[in-house]
């Protein structure tokens, strides 16, 4: 097997392991490069069939283009598709405004995640989370697979999960799965590649820019590239060095520093 | 150049120069981005130090986006002949936990002394160890030789004290080896100041390792993870041992029943063989039963159904271990009710002191060689011989400890 | 002798993760630092020295004044010693200029656009901050060799680098091992303490809401900032800093 394979085949392994534990799992789609092949690596682990909800957590400020590919793809994979949203944050006219972009993600984002979870009683939920991705999100992660179940993990998994049997604090009473924890954006990139698996076009490069990362439309900036084609993107990563995250989590952690700093009287 | 690493692990005592001959190790053989090196030169002019050779290891552990803790550190290193990677880890602690676990599994291992000071009671401690996680062959180097003149006698009464303490538990030196971390010397590349030495350096010595045998000509073990009836009935598991190929005859176990393989399933392809790690489908062309747990084995060389077996353990539970109190025992897809019946040593994994003997209890932290009994058979082997059906992790409530299947007890 | 080493935005996570075995030394754990409405040095350390939470007396300077505080000497702990060495503690002697300087380069930071600009000026900054480290260092080790019965050290660098660069861990690991090795260097009993640690948001650092201590005398628990005023008072009177350290 070489580097690719031995990935698809851990996640594979993985994602038939979290279905055998808890049927009640959900897989939670965000309609970016992650999350579909996340999506289409299930695809592979069950044979074509996706055999419990896959989740869009809906903030309402995506790009049009993502929901159009959700609706083709949700189709044409008989997925069963729930869509969820904080109706109530969105009521209040939560938007990401300069001051409180990270809090409308908690409650856009986060909130309508736990609510989901309630309403449907998932104990489990799919993640497309990867290790290398680095920003605020990483402080947010915590893994399962819980304490007693897994035997693939003490093999695969990275420290962090020990932390995590140690620090059992977590108020959260679902399981979080991350099957391509140990993937980096390049090695997504050339499994799309190779694979051939759709994604959303925004990652293509028009009129010299792309997006890195999608996501609510108000806060992704788009990178300067003339990658329009997905082995053009392979090529690109391969050279370049500026973080995924570059338009949007850096952007985000950057307001917040400079506010942070002035309470404390810094600046 | 072969493609797959081989795996070291370097053991002794703190400051014996474990860091520094890593840093040198990485730095002769040009390992290093060369960036990498100017940083850390000048952070070290920043705070006004020396540069060492040390620092490179102790900043290698880190990864660059902060919130991430590694307890496996990987450091990759090549020479001309292949590719090494050191399986360090901060402290004794991690690197028990990690060896015992799987999460890193050396090859061969290297043990530093210092020449100058000798052994220590930690340097025989990490020997003892090493042979409880299952390797059996080191390679020692003797350390500091610059401190003590390059001095040939000094070499030889350090060496000799050593092997013979070696002897005593099992474990066979293939190579014994005066070097200079900080010096440089007999580390990648040879050295004038001890010409009395006729062997190889380090790096030489490594290169001639010979890499243990591969799993893949090794009897097939395929253990079953789940069954699936999507539009087929298809049986998905992983190959744990040898290989998997359409057409060969298995034993399923524990029931006996004997059937072949029909056809290899993988979504949207029928592949004719499957590796050691790989997860696949199967078809058999017998109508058999098989649930989770069970293993398609080869019907020559079948793993053992027993219900007891010896040990070594983890226990990372800050809940201490009783003996005779009820664990779940998990083993690949296996899981099993059960008793630890008797714990002979227990050592403390930090400063790998004896704790007792023929006792009753293990407390967090602590590595125990015992005896377990399960409420019903299950399918294992010694750790050595199938890694994964040698390999567990034993539950309460929550995973209290990991550990390796030493000896079958039938 | 008693030496005191206190170190802005040091972090129990990362002396941990680390393994800075002189800063941890046989005791350690977090200080409870809750009662302030926000992790500010200038307050912190100003309520260290006089035992009191002096939060309300010095917001009421205002943001620009407050960096100015200048507590007098016989409302401190330090005048209860006969020749107290206090290296430029914030709140009492530290260094004005230079840590005024500090806060304009990382508002400039903040304020130029282009990558190019920020590299630039995180390295002035950065060289800065190392610079008055080195300093600083010198200064506290020739205290201790002098004939004092208090030598209290103050280093920013944690916290000054950490703010910019709390995500490059080659950086602050080297900065962490520094420290300890400082510690390690102390030839009398110490007690280290921070005002408040810092926690990651990207690659900046930000304040968290804990302080660190240890000591190798006693197991505090999880002390207040103010209550070390009462612990040097008292380690005087009982004559406990007098004896061998560990």
């Amino acid at each position: 097997m070489d580097h690719l394979d031995q990935l698809e085949n851990d996640s594979i392994y993985i994602i038939r392991e979290a279905y055998k534990e808890f049927k009640d799992i959900a897989m939670l789609w965000s309609i970016g490069k992650d999350s579909t092949t996340l999506l289409y690596l299930v695809r592979k682990a069950f044979y074509g069939h996706v055999p419990f909800p896959v989740l869009h957590l809906d903030t309402s400020y995506k790009f049009r283009e993502i929901y159009t590919f959700r609706d083709t793809w949700a189709k044409q994979w008989h997925l069963n598709l729930v869509i969820a949203r904080n109706k109530d944050a969105l009521a209040r006219k939560v938007r990401p405004d300069a001051g409180n972009k990270l809090t409308c993600c908690g409650e856009l984002k986060t909130e309508a995640l736990k609510q989901a979870i309630k309403e449907h009683g998932y104990r489990a939920i799919l993640l497309g989370i990867r290790r290398d991705e680095h920003g605020i999100r990483a402080k947010e992660r915590y893994f399962s697979p819980r304490n007693n179940q897994f035997q693939w993990d003490y093999k695969n998994q990275p420290a962090e999960l020990w932390d995590l049997y140690k620090n059992n604090e977590s108020a959260e009473e679902h399981i979080r799965v991350h099957p391509l924890l140990h993937w980096t954006e390049l090695d997504i990139w050339r499994y799309i590649q190779r694979e051939k698996i759709p994604i959303v076009d925004l990652y293509l490069a028009k009129n010299g820019k792309r997006y890195r990362s999608i996501g609510c439309e108000p806060c992704c900036s788009p990178v300067s590239s003339e990658a329009d084609t997905v082995d053009k993107i392979v090529e690109e990563l391969k050279t370049t060095s500026i973080s995924e995250r570059s338009g949007r989590a850096q952007d985000k952690e950057r307001a917040y520093m400079m506010q942070k700093l002035r309470s404390m009287g810094y600046m | 150049m072969n493609d797959f690493p081989l795996k070291l692990v370097i053991t002794g005592h703190v400051d014996h120069g474990k860091s520094t001959l890593i840093g040198r190790l990485l730095f002769d053989t040009g390992s290093l981005p060369d960036d990498k090196i100017t940083e850390i030169r000048q952070i070290c002019s920043a705070l006004g130090k020396e540069f060492e050779f040390g620092y490179i290891l102790d900043n290698l552990e880190e990864e660059r986006d902060q919130g991430i803790t590694i307890d496996t550190t990987q450091i990759f290193f090549s020479s001309k002949k292949r590719h090494y990677v050191i399986i360090d880890a901060p402290g004794h602690v991690e690197f028990i936990k990690n060896m015992i676990t799987g999460a890193s599994q050396a090859d061969t291992a290297v043990i530093i002394i210092d020449a100058e000071e000798g052994i220590r009671e930690q340097t025989k401690r990490h020997a003892f160890i090493l042979g409880m996680l299952g390797i059996k062959k080191v390679i020692v180097l003797i350390n500091k030789m610059d401190r003590v003149g390059y001095d040939q006698e000094r070499f030889t009464s350090v060496k000799n004290a050593y092997l013979d303490f070696l002897n005593e538990i099992g474990l066979h030196a293939i190579q014994s080896i005066p070097i200079s971390a900080s010096n440089g010397d007999n580390v990648a590349t040879g050295s004038s100041h001890i010409s009395w030495y006729q062997g190889p350096t380090f790096l030489e010595a490594l290169d001639s390792f010979e890499v243990p045998n591969s799993l893949k000509n090794a009897p097939l073990r395929f253990a079953v993870q789940d069954i699936y009836n999507f539009s087929k009935r298809i049986i998905a598991g992983k190959v744990v041992s040898g290989t998997l190929r359409q057409g060969d005859a298995v034993t399923v176990l524990p029931s006996g029943e004997k059937t072949q393989v029909r056809s290899l399933e993988e979504y949207l392809r029928n592949p004719d063989s499957a590796e050691t790690g790989k997860c696949i489908g199967v078809m058999t062309t017998d109508k058999i039963f098989c649930d989770r747990g069970y293993i398609f084995s080869d019907p020559r060389d079948t793993p053992a159904i027993t219900q007891q077996f010896r040990a070594n353990i983890f226990w990372m539970d800050k809940i201490s271990c009783k003996k005779g109190q009820q664990i779940i025992f998990r083993c690949s897809t296996q899981e099993a009710n059960g008793k630890i019946t008797a714990i002979h040593t227990v050592i403390n994994s930090s400063t790998l002191e004896l704790m007792g003997s023929d006792t009753d209890e293990i407390k967090n932290r602590e590595v125990a060689q015992v005896t377990i009994r399960t409420d019903r058979p299950v399918i294992i082997e010694p750790h050595t011989k199938t890694p994964e059906l040698g390999r567990f992790v034993l539950v309460t409530d929550n995973v209290s400890a990991g550990g390796i299947i030493t000896e079958v007890l039938l | 002798m008693i030496v005191i080493l206190a170190i802005d935005a040091l972090e129990y996570n990362l002396v941990d993760r680390f393994n800075c075995t002189h800063l941890m030394q046989k005791n350690y754990g977090k200080t409870d630092i809750s009662e302030f409405s926000e992790p500010r040095t200038m307050v912190l350390w100003s309520s260290f020295m006089t035992g009191k939470n002096l939060e309300e007396e010095i917001l009421a300077k205002g943001d620009k004044e407050m960096w100015e505080t200048h507590i007098d000497h016989a409302r401190t702990f330090f005048s209860h010693f006969t020749s107290p060495a206090v290296i430029d503690l914030p709140g009492y002697n530290y260094d004005i200029m230079e840590h005024k300087r500090e806060r304009e380069i990382l508002k400039h930071f903040f304020d130029v656009k282009t990558p190019e600009e920020k590299e630039q000026v995180k390295k002035e900054y950065n060289d800065r901050a190392f610079a008055f480290h080195r300093k600083i260092k010198d200064e506290f080790l020739s205290a201790l060799r002098e004939n004092h019965d208090l030598v209290l050290g103050y280093f920013s660098i944690a916290d000054v680098i950490g703010h910019l660069n709390f995500g490059n861990t080659t950086l602050m690991k080297m900065i962490y091992r520094d420290l300890d090795e400082i510690a390690g260097s102390i030839p009398a009993p110490y007690i280290v303490l921070s005002d408040h640690g810092m926690e990651p948001i990207g690659m900046f650092g930000d304040h968290s809401r804990y302080g660190f201590w240890s000591s190798s005398e006693q197991d505090l628990g999880n002390p207040k900032i103010t209550v070390f005023f009462d612990i040097m008072i008292s380690g005087i009177s009982s004559g406990s800093f007098k004896g061998d350290h560990s």
